[in-house]
């Protein structure tokens, strides 16, 4: 709390007139509204000159405000972009906003300052219209081009079915594939090398190693590459503008389609924020149950990640391993939640039904199994050869680039730092769990290889504990906008059969407000960061996945290495298309 | 039928008449050699690797060793659809992937066979929104539509066995010069109408509260 005050103001006194407010978040996150004219200084200052700086640009977000009843003490705006910061030092966050007016407002960009910036700012552009000035290359990044209109704003429609039924007749069919070719010069690439002439390859969008659709043009001296160019938006499923229109609850299935292979580990961030917002405390069951099946879908996701990774380095065999040990993973997913890999089964307030009879045995016998198993994956896989001469030494970057880049997760604790959010912000009761952070030095492909096998080992002692000291209670809050409510409450008293009702029929009313909550999911930080304005859809829904960032560092990181070690790069960097895109 | 081998520099003579059983009997050839290849396309099914979101992670588990594709014939997969003849939609298809699945599609051969797997693929699903498709068969023709979001693999397999079922009567010309040039295809019965009365019958459901032995399998 200190540090946070401090840094207010240190600010207030360095740029006077030019901080407009202060905004009291319910996260308890600094948060500092700014001129548009000075907010470059400002994120100047905080990245490189105050103390134990915000080195790292966590997320850069837009609010449409014009609809929005609950501003108070915020500066009047049409608009608002958001800097999101962090400091690893600090273990800090802080948030700086920046009012506009104008149906189309513009600010100056800042790419120079983090080039993480680049693909924040082209998606700001792409969903609000707002303009950054001062740089190149701001064209549509999710959306296909010649997209009309900007999604995220409010008047842009939302369905599918209110817009013109979509049909592609041959002239569009023509003028799409004619867009979706590659011309160089559009991305600043040349063909003449210093001495040699250079060539182009398309990678993708549909190629097997790309994991997803997904496309990365590659500049190339013979095999090696000179320069990437990653292309995304195939996947843009529009999940921010489908919590503008489904109610609080009714939005959690659309998390868990976020990261398709974390299952319920989105379910967490989202009911957190949800929580905090209306300020419910869930029973310690609850908590233990969650961080039960997270930690489950932590492990099925990174065995997909384990056997698609070896096959993509010509390992035929692991994935049929991994993959079966995924299915015993899913065999007590099934029996716990009913369903495989989007069980959709936190609610805000608790989880959807208590666990069922029988779900000690089932995990229990899963442990000795899955360690016995992570051994024979060691011989097999970790200590092979091969394996090793294809991922040493092959796409490392240090933790200075990893911190500028906005790379959290595996790879960036593969570069050495044990920064995971489990220990240095625990949510969930995790502060109560004995386990360790894995960490690796050389930040390369391997070393995010080590991280993953290992947190898989860390995974099982949690769930482990969950077992042996599950908390008797109940599987939901008492608290009255717990959605659905408890039914034998529902069905003796008036007031929770009205709310039962209500939140049924109509939805939760969640009390305005802003939060940002963040887990360590799968693939690195999650968060949700919830705009309320008392109603019972959210105002505006960010989605702040890890695979945004790590998929933009891609250039930088396979700079130099054949194609080959590209699709090393990929499988090893662990993303997800449906988390890029969302 | 009476067969006779004859040299290709010196054509022997002719049979002098054909008889009405004769003219049956290489009729009922020829459609013999129809089943054949029917048969044949039936259980050597090339899928496409090709996946757009979620479900293509189940279809991926269908392959591997729970469920094993292999059992129905279908697991040469694919890295190129020109080498394929079944393009599996696993996955949400978005308006800014409709121009690629579409190119990708016409870029398999013939005879070639399109299951939808999943309700973003069906009709778009939960995603009534600005950038899906509503239902894949707004661009190209689906043969077999697989519900669920996401199917299991098992769904998937049943729907890859009427897609075989379907494809063992399908009838298309042997050749482009002789016989019928139309393909013939039976309508596919729809699983839901003709399941109706068995799942009706249907009174005790599992109880969720418990594990039941060996029933936790993730698909029955
Ligand atoms: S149908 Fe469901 S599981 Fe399949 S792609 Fe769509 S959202 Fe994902």
């Amino acid at each position: 709390m200190n540090s946070q005050a401090t840094i207010l103001d240190e600010l207030k006194e360095r740029f006077g007139a030019a901080v407009l407010a202060e905004q009291p978040a319910r996260d308890a996150v600094p948060t500092l509204w700014v001129e548009s004219g000075e907010v470059r200084s400002v994120l100047k200052y905080l990245k490189s000159e105050t103390t134990a700086p915000y080195r790292m640009l966590y997320d850069l977000t837009a609010i449409d405000e014009r609809l929005r009843s609950h501003r108070d003490g915020q500066p009047e705006a049409d608009f608002s972009v958001i800097y999101h910061l962090l400091s690893l030092d600090r273990n800090a966050d802080i948030r700086v906003k920046t009012p506009l007016k104008g149906e189309y407002p513009s600010l100056w960009t800042i790419t120079d300052l983090w080039s993480s910036a680049d693909w924040y700012e082209r998606e700001v552009w792409d969903m609000f219209g707002i303009v950054f000035e001062g740089r190149t290359g701001l064209r549509r990044i999710l959306l296909p081009p010649g997209w009309e209109g900007h999604p995220l704003r409010k008047e842009h429609p939302a369905r599918a079915t209110e817009m013109e039924p979509f049909s592609l007749p041959p002239e569009r069919q023509e003028s799409a594939q004619e867009a979706l070719r590659f011309r160089p010069e559009e991305w600043g690439l040349t063909g003449r090398g210093e001495d040699t002439d250079l060539m182009f390859l398309n990678l993708g969008p549909q190629h097997p190693g790309a994991h997803g659709v997904f496309r990365v043009l590659l500049q190339l001296d013979g095999e090696e590459i000179v320069g990437a160019v990653p292309e995304i938006g195939f996947h843009h499923r529009g999940a921010e503008k489908m919590a503008e229109r489904q109610t609080w609850h009714t939005f959690i299935p659309y998390t868990d389609r976020i990261d398709y292979l974390g299952g319920v580990m989105n379910n967490l961030p989202y009911v957190l924020a949800v929580e905090k917002l209306a300020g419910i405390e869930v029973p310690d069951r609850v908590k233990v149950i969650r961080v039960m099946m997270v930690e489950f879908f932590r492990i099925a996701s990174h065995l997909v990640w384990y056997g698609t990774f070896a096959q993509d380095l010509g390992m035929l065999s692991p994935v049929f391993f991994t993959f079966n040990d995924r299915e015993r993973i899913f065999d007590i997913v099934k029996a716990v939640m009913g369903g495989r890999m989007h069980p959709m089964w936190f609610r805000i307030g608790g989880v959807a039904q208590d666990l069922p009879q029988g779900w000690e045995k089932m995990v229990r016998e899963f442990l000795p199994y899955m360690v016995h198993r992570l051994k024979e994956y060691d011989r097999t896989i970790m200590r092979n050869r091969i394996f090793k001469a294809r991922t040493m030494g092959i796409g490392s970057y240090s933790l200075p680039e990893a911190i500028e880049w906005g790379v959290t997760g595996p790879g960036l604790r593969a570069c050495g730092l044990a920064w995971d959010l489990r220990k240095k912000r625990p949510y969930s009761g995790y502060d109560q769990f004995d386990f360790e952070i894995p960490t690796a030095k050389s930040g390369d492909c391997y070393g995010r290889s080590v991280v993953r096998v290992e947190e898989m080992r860390q995974s099982l002692r949690i769930i482990e504990q969950c077992v042996n000291n599950m908390p008797p209670g109940s599987y939901k809050a008492l608290h009255p906008l717990t959605t659905p409510p408890l039914k034998e409450h529902a069905l003796r008293d008036i007031e929770t059969l009205i709310t039962h009702f209500l939140g049924v029929s109509w939805g939760p009313v969640i009390p305005p407000g802003e939060v940002c909550v963040a887990i360590e999911a799968t693939k690195g930080w999650n968060s949700y960061y919830l705009v309320s304005d008392g109603s019972i859809h959210s105002y505006r829904t960010r989605i702040r996945t890890p695979s945004f960032a790590h998929v933009q560092m891609i250039p930088l990181i396979c700079r130099g290495f054949m194609v080959a070690d590209l699709l090393a790069i990929l499988g090893s960097i662990d993303y997800v298309m449906a988390d890029v895109d969302r | 039928m009476r067969w006779r081998f004859s040299r290709v520099d010196k054509p022997s003579r002719r049979p002098e008449a054909v008889s009405v059983d004769e003219t049956v009997g290489s009729n009922l050839l020829l459609s013999r050699l129809e089943d054949m290849v029917a048969w044949g396309r039936k259980n050597s099914i090339w899928p496409f690797n090709f996946g757009l979101s979620c479900c293509y992670v189940e279809m991926a588990g269908s392959i591997t060793s729970r469920y094993d594709i292999a059992r129905f014939g279908a697991e040469v997969i694919r890295g190129t659809p020109r080498e394929s003849d079944l393009m599996v939609i696993a996955g949400t298809p978005f308006i800014k992937c409709a121009p690629i699945i579409l190119r990708l599609y016409e870029q398999m051969m013939e005879p070639r066979w399109v299951i939808s797997m999943g309700s973003c693929a069906n009709s778009g699903g939960m995603y009534d929104i600005y950038s899906v498709v509503q239902g894949v068969d707004k661009i190209l023709p689906v043969d077999v539509y697989v519900p669920g979001c996401p199917p299991s693999p098992g769904a998937f397999m049943e729907g890859l066995i009427m897609l075989q079922n379907a494809i063992a009567v399908q009838r298309r010309p042997l050749s482009w010069v002789a016989g019928r040039q139309s393909i013939a295809r039976p309508p596919l019965p729809s699983m839901k109408d003709r399941k109706r009365e068995e799942r009706s019958r249907m009174t005790v459901l599992p109880n969720p509260d418990i594990v039941y032995p060996g029933k936790g399998k993730s698909d029955e």
